[in-house]
């Protein structure tokens, strides 16, 4: 398969980074700038959100009507989104209209209007995701994990809490776009029917001159407490669990996340084949990766009725004592296979694509041809995984529950 | 995008758009049965068997098919909804036959007891998991409300009773009747090798026994909710109020759901639409989306709206009325951004062989109709103004409604 990845970085600190797939049709752009929800000030949890929403709310001579109606007269599947680390802004799109289309972006980053008199609307619209979410048990549960689990800021939930929100000001979300919306160590990363060269000299163009600030410092705090519950009324209990590993710019996250597909990663994996299919305890259950620059961990999930979730929550961490010294050959190739299949089909994907390199920058500051990452999954085998786990098994785990009572927990794991 | 087809001696059809750029191929069986084929005494079967079909055939355990899937690297999944019922696998192309045997062996599956009674409890957890979140219940509360005894009203999870009633050799029934080859459709999208795909599916389902008559019921389309009117289900822990309401809409059969679902996006998008900046920009509700969901003899206008229970109301009034000035004023301008904003939805969405397999395979199943991604696009395109406006005529959103609204307080 013919593969063109590209990098460029720009004199203020700006990366572009490009992928051409020449059969599509579309194009898709990405902009992440680093000012994601580690950066909201103390007290002030969900500016970084605020902020994003603030930004498409007007720019450069249009309006937030106008800058919307803009971007889908061009028939942009546009979206802007905030997380612990970054505020992005995206859109896929049929390629023809990207040079009319990369000058409305740039009017957000460089030139956002954040009128005062929009910043109540603003709040209360992630006020009312907050209320949303307060209804989702599943969301709930994980949040509760990460914040109990991750040092604060990186654990604080990136859609705020509701009485921080409401002190947020028309200030703070100046200061704060300011500050944290600028180019140095900003990604632009495009994927799809590209020109690369002229995609490049029009970003540089458009963001070229834009001068950059020092990075902010981040401080890390406390973190919560090991074993938590959360009250709630509902028919069933929710439990999320997560455990320390190393982050993704770390070579040895290749055989973390291999031995956690091997737990949780699919139909044939452990914690399906044990929780849901043997014993029939739950409709999810599942086993994933999450990570930053600095921090990694596995998450566990799993929603069961209450009178169940005590066994549930057994058997989970029973197949997660069990992990070390038990993979089979076979496990291995599943895993290998799903990787490897994963990432040939994410070509047929622009969108896809863009946030892949995007990623890829961040984390490791440079880009691995699809050739190299096949390549990294056909030298992991049983033994360099086993001989991972070996040293790193599962411990110390994070265990939250979510439900009308809570469980029994015991986190030394069985023997 | 070439479209090939070919029909077995028993009646199954097999068809495929193939694509030389793509570097996948997504293999599905589209079985033409779902909720609206049940009565009361088999509720929530075909949803079940959806399930049962993963846990084996009487010589591959579902243990053997998990394993099979991963070991290929296929993404697989199903879905049952009111009308279909359907499994699917996406898989590089050099695994094609290995997919396409294992989905044709899984069709005729065991239905073993001790396996119907372990997913029984998964199908009631499943159940479990919806009623606790949003909308707890109230889309399907007002389907029922509308249709009232059409076969449509019924959902498709069934309920804890009808699911701890149901009995594996009513389900056994159900599959002989209903996963006949005339009422299957084996279709395949992306880097497809069809020869291949007629000789597998020759050798894996030839002799499966065609059925006399597998036609469903088909009963014309109420044109108002069966029960207008406001229903309320109380959830003391929900934070928001969740309503959503229903009125007559052009069927999948009437050349008017373009138009109608032009007519929607317009409406209510979940961005740039009127709903959008009537309620969502302005942090008044936390959703408020219309959308159009056609069915073989029906269709609806669905909308949805999620907000502090003291607003729901006047919300409410909010809606109806940018429903009613939109019959007086929608401009050129926000006709053709919709328009703009479909077209690419259109050619974006048809870059995915996955996404395809859905469109082409459902096209069939529903109407032994091919369309490619041009005439979808050409659908879209011929569209006019006029047409969106004669639609809001004759289907007025201000119609009969059945509603129902889910949330922590005792009145709505």
């Amino acid at each position: 398969m013919k593969q063109s990845l590209h990098s460029a970085t720009l004199d203020n600190g700006i990366t572009v980074v490009g992928e051409s797939l020449p059969d599509l049709q579309s194009v898709a752009v990405s902009f992440h700038a680093p000012g994601g929800s580690i950066h909201d000030p103390a007290g002030r949890c969900g500016l970084a959100t605020v902020a994003g929403e603030m930004c498409l709310r007007g720019a450069g001579d249009r309006d937030s009507r106008s800058l919307i109606e803009a971007l889908e007269s061009a028939g942009v599947q546009w979206s802007q989104g905030v997380s612990s680390t970054h505020m992005s802004f995206s859109g896929a799109m049929v390629a023809r209209q990207l040079p009319d289309v990369l000058p409305l972006y740039a009017d957000v980053l460089r030139r956002p209007m954040l009128p005062a008199d929009e910043v109540p609307a603003a709040r209360q619209m992630v006020l009312q995701n907050l209320a949303g979410i307060e209804d989702d048990p599943a969301h709930r549960v994980i949040a509760a994990l990460r914040r109990a689990h991750l040092p604060s800021p990186w654990g604080m939930p990136t859609e705020g809490i509701s009485t921080q929100v409401e002190a947020i000001d028309a200030d703070d979300v100046h200061r704060f776009v300011h500050r944290h919306l600028q180019p140095g160590g900003m990604i632009v990363a495009v994927a799809g029917r590209i020109d690369w060269n002229d995609f490049v000299s029009r970003i540089d163009t458009l963001l070229g001159d834009w001068q950059a600030a020092p990075p902010p410092e981040v401080v890390s705090g406390p973190r919560g407490d090991t074993v938590g519950h959360v009250p709630h009324d509902s028919q069933q209990t929710h439990i999320a669990l997560a455990w320390s590993l190393p982050p993704y710019r770390e070579d040895a996250s290749h055989e973390a996340t291999a031995a956690l597909a091997i737990l949780g990663g699919g139909p044939s994996s452990r914690l399906f084949t044990e929780v849901r299919e043997r014993r029939g305890l739950c409709y999810s259950v599942s086993a994933g990766y999450q990570t930053s620059r600095e921090f990694a961990n596995a998450v566990c999930y799993s929603g069961t009725s209450a009178e169940r979730a005590q066994e549930t929550l057994d058997v989970m961490l029973a197949e997660i004592a069990r992990l070390p010294g038990t993979i089979t050959s076979d496990e291995m190739a599943r895993v290998k296979a799903r990787a490897k299949s994963g990432l040939i089909m994410q070509q047929e994907s622009s969108a896809a694509r863009a946030g892949a390199i995007a990623r890829q920058w961040y984390h490791l500051g440079r880009l691995r041809t699809l050739a190299d990452e096949l390549a990294r999954y056909d030298q992991l085998d049983r033994a360099t995984v086993e001989s991972w786990l070996a040293g790193q098994p599962p411990r110390d785990l994070t265990v939250v529950s979510l439900g009308r009572e809570p469980l029994e927990v015991n986190r030394a794991l069985p023997a | 995008m070439p479209f090939l087809h070919e029909r077995l001696s028993n009646g199954l059809d097999v068809i495929a758009e193939t694509s030389e750029s793509a570097v996948s191929t997504s293999i599905g069986f589209f079985v033409a049965t779902g909720s609206r084929d049940e009565h009361d005494a088999i509720w929530g079967t075909s949803h079940f068997l959806e399930h049962m079909v993963f846990k084996g055939t009487p010589d591959i355990t579902g243990d053997d098919i998990n394993r099979r899937f991963d070991a290929m690297g296929a993404s697989v999944n199903a879905f049952t909804s009111e009308e279909d019922t359907v499994y699917y696998a996406s898989v590089l192309p050099e695994q094609q036959d290995e997919a396409v045997d294992l989905l044709s062996r899984m069709m005729r599956p065991a239905l073993r007891d001790a396996d119907f009674e372990t997913e029984k409890l998964v199908i009631l957890e499943e159940i479990r998991m919806y009623d606790d979140q949003p909308p707890f219940g109230a889309d399907d509360r007002c389907r029922a409300g509308f249709f009232g005894g059409h076969p449509l009203g019924r959902s498709v999870l069934g309920t804890i009773e009808s699911i701890q009633a149901l009995d594996v050799g009513a389900m056994r029934d159900y599959h002989q009747r209903r996963y006949a080859p005339g009422t299957m459709v084996l279709a395949a999208s992306g880097a497809v090798d069809f020869q291949a795909l007629v000789a597998s599916a020759q050798r894996l389902c030839g002799e499966w026994a065609p059925m006399p008559s597998t036609e469903r019921t088909v009963k014309p389309q109420p044109r108002a909710a069966a029960r207008p009117g406001t229903e309320r289900i109380v959830r003391p822990a929900a934070s928001l109020d969740y309503a959503v309401w229903m009125v007559a809409a052009p069927s999948e059969r009437d050349d008017d759901r373009h138009a109608a679902r032009l007519l929607s996006i317009l409406l209510g998008d979940s961005s740039g639409s009127r709903l959008y900046w009537g309620l969502i920009d302005t942090g008044e509700a936390e959703h408020a989306s219309c959308h159009h969901q056609d069915y073989l003899d029906a269709g609806l206008f669905v909308t949805q709206l999620s907000c502090a229970t003291d607003d729901v109301a006047s919300l409410r009034e909010r809606i109806a009325d940018i429903y009613a000035a939109a019959t007086r004023d929608i401009t050129h301008d926000e006709f053709t951004r919709a328009q703009n904003k479909l077209a690419s939805r259109v050619v974006l969405g048809g870059e995915r062989p996955r996404r395809r397999l859905f469109e082409v395979g459902l096209d069939w199943s529903h109407s032994r109709t091919y369309r490619s991604v041009a005439d979808n696009l050409r659908h879209v395109e011929t569209v006019s103004l006029d047409d969106v406006r004669r639609v809001l005529a004759a289907w007025p959103l201000d119609g009969a409604a059945a509603a129902v609204v889910a949330g922590p307080g005792e009145a709505g």
